[in-house]
């Protein structure tokens, strides 16, 4: 069985628990004490993972870290069908993995100011990570309205969200703990209303869900 | 040390817990803020704890230290000359029990809305859906609360609330019994039915150090009847708790306390945080609070 | 004082920002927003601060009908803001008058509108009558200067612009296109620009459109940031903090006075629902009706001097109109036969606000309900809250035949949880309802309505089968007992120290009005529960309907309209 060394406040963990919870896999946790305790720091964790990181899998004997190529090869091995990590489509890879690289930029930034303000890590430059949580909340914000106004819904083009939504959704979520308020970027903030009514979304503590989604009489939703 | 930011004498004469005792090491100076006051703290080659003021560099004056106790795993300072020790809990000494330090954590909060959540029953099912409450078990029934002038403390009894999962100990659902005190303007202890043993009582205390008037770092500490739970499991539980307040706390407006008693709406439900409130206007405590206009 | 731009409408949202089932979060002036467009379309503009303990509403959940906030899941209603449910006291109607602080709202050109002060026309749109609106744009600078710099923008050919004073710019191209652009003042430091072309554009020329325009007012923003990052960021703003009303600040809240008519309602439907029902739609005349809770009726004053009470029967969130239900009774005093007969749509109606004296409680694990004809109403109500929040009931629906139901669209959402039961004799009737009450269980609670007969069986049967009186509610449409009011004796008012004499032939309800003191009343037969008041001593003859046995002899409180003492002297708790 798939086992995850998790901690249930890491957003790059909650990746991973959304992802699997999407697709209906059991998995197993073994509980990392990385407050107050550093254990992901500890000489028997950085065997498991030399960079001393959450999170990280066990498939089986296949160790694997990085939230982003976690996410990749769980959808490519779970998902029976194909859509959380589509294959077919050059163009559409290439998007997943842009948006992909650009999670981990709001990794950089939104959760390094959550990590500043909520758990005391005193080296970080809290200016400059919310001014750089901004920079990227802009584009994204930019980005998804123009998805809307396209008639898409997720990050990536198709009718189907993909990993690229799961990477982003996280720290996006959480990054008033922070400091970075997200009142001036619309398109994300009803972004991530339609991510929470995903069928099989779960919270983390710090997130809460949303109510039920609009359905026209004829049961569609809008 | 330069004139304190915080000009409330109130504040600044009451003890502060700072950080656990594990986290101060030998020889190594760790900083801290309280009351907007940069300080800095060290363990001493003779096994004492030394904290001192700084003007942001920690450097430590020569001579200049602030006063410490050691107390329920933590160790406490203050920054002016406190008329009274800091608060008992008897619970702690007891010797079956289990004294953890879950964590602390920043919030951008003030300390008093820290209070008033700790206090707070109604808030279960929507906050910590599923674990400490779930719908439609909403009721608050009635409690009593008093507030004891001979022991400066605010005592709420007789609070049950329906729970799924009250503790990492139980099992299954259950009406649980409450206690609360504020035995500190900015500390709380909360006793709750223990799973495993039902004639005593769990112990909860957040220690809430002041940062600013609206930052604060958190200091949560339990002592519990519980011989079955790991450490780790305990101290998740609890973090998994908070960190679900967090986002309630950190989107309050303002982020002070009101104390003009018509700045909110309180409810039946709210009787604690209503002498609460009232208590910190009768002390005069301006530090995190809107006080009332007179 | 109000300032000019807190008199003055601005732009705080496009209308597409607001998508159903959203909470949007906007800001003006350093006033904080949360708007949130209902499932019926109304756009609601309130404070962004729930009034019992502060939480943004913006992270709240708007279910289409209501706003719930995070953190104790209080409820609002759509328009009045009104708070309709309190979850930490179930059993309780919320006070009426908490009401979040809302604000001035239009939506027009694409967006939509606010201002804390507002009032008069929106700005000019001539030239501009279809739109397309540009996507807003935020800028960490202050309105004055984005709105100089806007004086500077060419999208096209032969740009010029032209700045009014209010700072309204529009920016015209040599081949008459143009661009209006409002600057939305959010805080001292932060500005939205909202522009709006003067054309409706769609399909690949609208996205062409909103992408051109968006690059360029994005260079603009640049220049305009690094100009502004260069001065003294100025202070935000700190609006200040309105008071809550004296009343909601201590707890309980005062009772409100009087039998009063304080509304007008238009009749702007009248249709026959059912054999012998009419369903009447009233809206208000001007203004906003005021919040209702389910259970909720009103005071209707009708053209003939009659006063007659009706159980509202709208949904939640279904705050523009009202909807009671009428049955016709030739045998009655003449109040619904004026309704039948004479009232007709376009009439004017005085009505009471709403009072609540059958509240439903959210917090049951399984409600069921059960209607007798016309005693339908309140129950329908009470049954469309909770299956709009996804709660467990039964609706049972007793009628003469099917010709005799009424409100069938209406309860046509209930799908398997509605059975309608018709044409049973009272034998039969008895028989059905012990089998739907042969369960009470824990945290079961059953509603009734329906006529005295039925309502007397109903409540047996329950007691029968072991349902406590906590977990049984009922409503009377009127009471037929015989009121006896030969006895005479002294009340004393615990509150205002007052003693008075009650002699024989007058209720305390109106010894006590005589004397000044303004009580709230409305069937004024002991019924509705609206004149109720504490009895901290002596004994009461109960002569009402409302008061279920165990509060009867529990002896706290009395129906002032028309029980009575059976001891010499009451302390009453006002
Ligand atoms: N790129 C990595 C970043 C993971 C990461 O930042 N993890 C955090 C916990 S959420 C961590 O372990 N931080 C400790 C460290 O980086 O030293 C990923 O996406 O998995
Ligand atoms: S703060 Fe909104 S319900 Fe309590
Ligand atoms: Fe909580």
């Amino acid at each position: 069985m798939i086992k995850l060394y998790d901690y249930e406040l890491s957003g790059n963990c909650y990746k991973l628990r959304l992802l699997m919870s999407f697709l209906g896999l059991e998995y197993q946790t073994e509980a990392i004490d990385f407050y107050p305790g550093n254990q992901h720091k500890s000489d028997a964790f950085r065997r498991i993972n030399p960079l001393g990181q959450l999170p990280v899998i066990d498939d089986d004997g296949l160790v694997l870290r990085d939230a982003q190529a976690i996410l990749i090869y769980l959808a490519s091995k779970y998902d029976p069908n194909g859509k959380w990590y589509p294959r077919d489509d050059a163009a559409l890879l290439g998007q997943m993995a842009q948006w992909m690289a650009f999670a981990d930029g709001i990794t950089a930034t939104s959760s390094a100011a959550r990590l500043h303000d909520g758990l005391f890590y005193s080296s970080i430059d809290i200016d400059a990570a919310r001014a750089g949580a901004h920079r990227l909340f802009r584009i994204l914000d930019e980005h998804l309205f123009f998805a809307e106004e396209a008639g898409q819904d997720w990050i990536c083009p198709g009718d189907h969200p993909t990993v690229a939504d799961i990477a982003c959704f996280p720290y996006v979520i959480l990054s008033e703990e922070g400091g970075i308020s997200r009142m001036t970027y619309p398109a994300i903030r009803r972004w991530c209303d339609r991510f929470k009514r995903i069928p099989g979304f779960i919270v983390m503590s710090g997130v809460f869900p949303a109510g039920p989604g609009f359905t026209d009489a004829a049961g569609v939703a809008a | 040390m330069s004139s304190p930011k915080c000009k409330d004498p109130i504040a600044l004469n009451l003890w502060y817990a700072i950080a656990p005792l594990e986290e101060v090491l030998d020889g190594k100076v760790e900083r801290s803020i309280l009351l907007e006051q940069p300080i800095a703290f060290t363990r001493e080659p003779s096994g004492q704890i030394a904290v001192w003021s700084h003007d942001g560099d920690g450097a430590r004056p020569v001579g200049a230290s602030l006063p410490v106790q050691e107390r329920y795993g933590y160790f406490w300072t203050t920054l002016g000359t406190p008329d009274a020790d800091i608060f008992a809990i008897p619970e702690y000494d007891e010797p079956d029990r289990r004294n953890i330090h879950a964590a602390s954590f920043g919030v951008n909060a003030s300390a008093p809305r820290l209070v008033e959540n700790f206090l707070d029953m109604g808030h279960f099912p929507y906050v910590h859906t599923d674990i400490l409450g779930a719908e439609p078990h909403t009721e608050v029934k009635e409690y009593f609360v008093e507030r004891s002038d001979e022991r400066d403390e605010i005592l709420a009894t007789n609070c049950k609330f329906w729970q799924p999962m009250a503790s990492r100990a139980s099992s299954g659902g259950a009406d649980v019994d409450y206690i609360y005190r504020v035995p500190h303007p900015y500390c709380s202890v909360l006793y709750k039915s223990a799973a495993i043993d039902p004639a005593r009582m769990d112990a909860i205390a957040i220690f809430i150090q002041p940062i600013t008037q609206e930052s604060v770092r958190v200091h949560m500490m339990l002592s519990l009847l519980d011989d079955t739970s790991t450490d780790l499991d305990i101290r998740l539980f609890q973090q998994t708790i908070f960190g679900q307040d967090k986002p309630i706390l950190e989107n309050q407006y303002p982020k002070r306390l009101p104390l003009d008693p018509r700045a909110e709406t309180p409810i039946r439900a709210d009787k604690s945080a209503i002498v609460y409130r009232r208590w910190l206007s009768d002390k005069g405590i301006t530090y995190g609070v809107i006080p009332a206009a007179a | 004082m109000a300032t000019d731009l807190q008199n003055t409408w601005h732009p705080i949202a496009a209308s597409t920002d607001l998508v159903k089932r959203h909470v949007y979060q906007a800001q003006l002036l350093g006033r904080e927003y949360a708007v949130w467009r209902a499932d019926d379309g109304y756009v609601n503009i309130w404070e962004n601060r729930c009034l019992h303990r502060g939480v943004r509403l913006s992270i709240g959940i708007n279910d289409g009908r209501e706003l719930k906030c995070q953190y104790h899941g209080w409820r609002y209603a759509n328009r009045t803001a009104g708070c309709t449910y309190i979850p930490a006291h179930p059993a309780d109607a919320p006070a009426r008058t908490i009401c979040n602080n809302t604000y001035p709202v239009a939506e027009a050109s694409g967006l939509v509108w606010c201002g804390e002060h507002a009032t008069g026309d929106l700005p000019d749109m001539s030239g501009f009558e279809s739109v397309t609106a540009l996507r807003g744009l935020p800028v960490n600078a202050p309105r004055d200067m984005v709105i100089e710099a806007l004086g500077a923008y060419a999208f096209a050919d032969g740009c010029s612009a032209q700045t009014d004073e209010h700072g309204v710019v529009t920016v015209t191209a040599a081949d008459g296109q143009a661009v209006r652009f409002f600057v939305q003042p959010s805080d001292s430091n932060l500005s939205v620009i909202r522009g709006v072309l003067n054309q409706a554009l769609d399909g690949a020329e609208r996205i062409a459109a909103l992408r051109h325009h968006n690059f360029l007012l994005d260079v603009l923003r640049s220049q305009v940031e690094a100009r502004a990052a260069e001065l003294e960021t100025p202070e935000p703003m700190t609006p200040p903090i309105a008071k809550v009303s004296a009343d909601l600040a201590e707890i309980p809240p005062e009772q409100e006075g009087g039998r009063t008519a304080e509304l007008r309602v238009q009749v702007v439907d009248k249709t026959v629902t059912a054999e012998g029902i009419v369903s009447l739609r009233l809206e208000a005349i001007k203004g906003q009706l005021p919040t209702f809770q389910p259970g909720a009726h009103i005071d209707v004053h009708l053209q003939n001097g009659m006063v007659r009470q009706y159980s509202l029967t709208n949904g939640p969130g279904e705050t523009d109109h009202y909807t009671i239900g009428v049955k016709r009774e030739p045998d009655s005093r003449g109040g619904s036969v004026a309704i039948h007969d004479s009232l007709a749509v376009g009439d004017v109606l005085a009505v009471s606000a709403p009072h609540n004296n059958f509240p439903l409680r959210r917090d049951a694990l399984h409600t069921v309900f059960v209607a007798g004809g016309i005693g339908v109403t309140p129950l329908l109500a009470m049954a469309r809250a909770l299956n709009s929040q996804g709660l467990s009931f039964e609706f049972h629906y007793f009628v003469q035949s099917h010709a005799h139901a009424a409100f069938r669209r209406e309860m046509g959402e209930f799908g398997d949880a509605l059975t309608l039961h018709k044409g049973l004799s009272p034998e039969d009737t008895g028989a059905k309802l012990r089998d739907i009450l042969a369960s009470p269980g824990h945290a079961r609670h059953l509603y009734i309505c329906g006529p005295g007969p039925m309502l007397e069986a109903t409540r047996g049967i329950a007691a029968d089968l072991g349902w406590s009186d906590e977990a049984v509610h009922f409503e009377y449409f009127k009471n037929t007992k015989e009121v006896d009011d030969t006895n005479s004796f002294q009340i004393e008012l615990a509150r205002s120290a007052l003693s008075l004499n009650v002699p024989a032939g007058k209720t305390i309800l109106e010894v006590l009005r005589e004397n000044g003191i303004n009580m709230e009343s409305s069937c004024e037969q002991g019924a509705c529960g609206t004149c109720r008041v504490g009895v901290i001593e002596g004994e009461v003859i109960h002569q009402d309907v409302y008061l279920n046995d165990a509060e009867k002899s529990a002896g706290k409180s009395i129906m002032t309209c028309v029980s009575r003492a059976a001891s010499d002297r009451l302390i009453l708790d006002i």
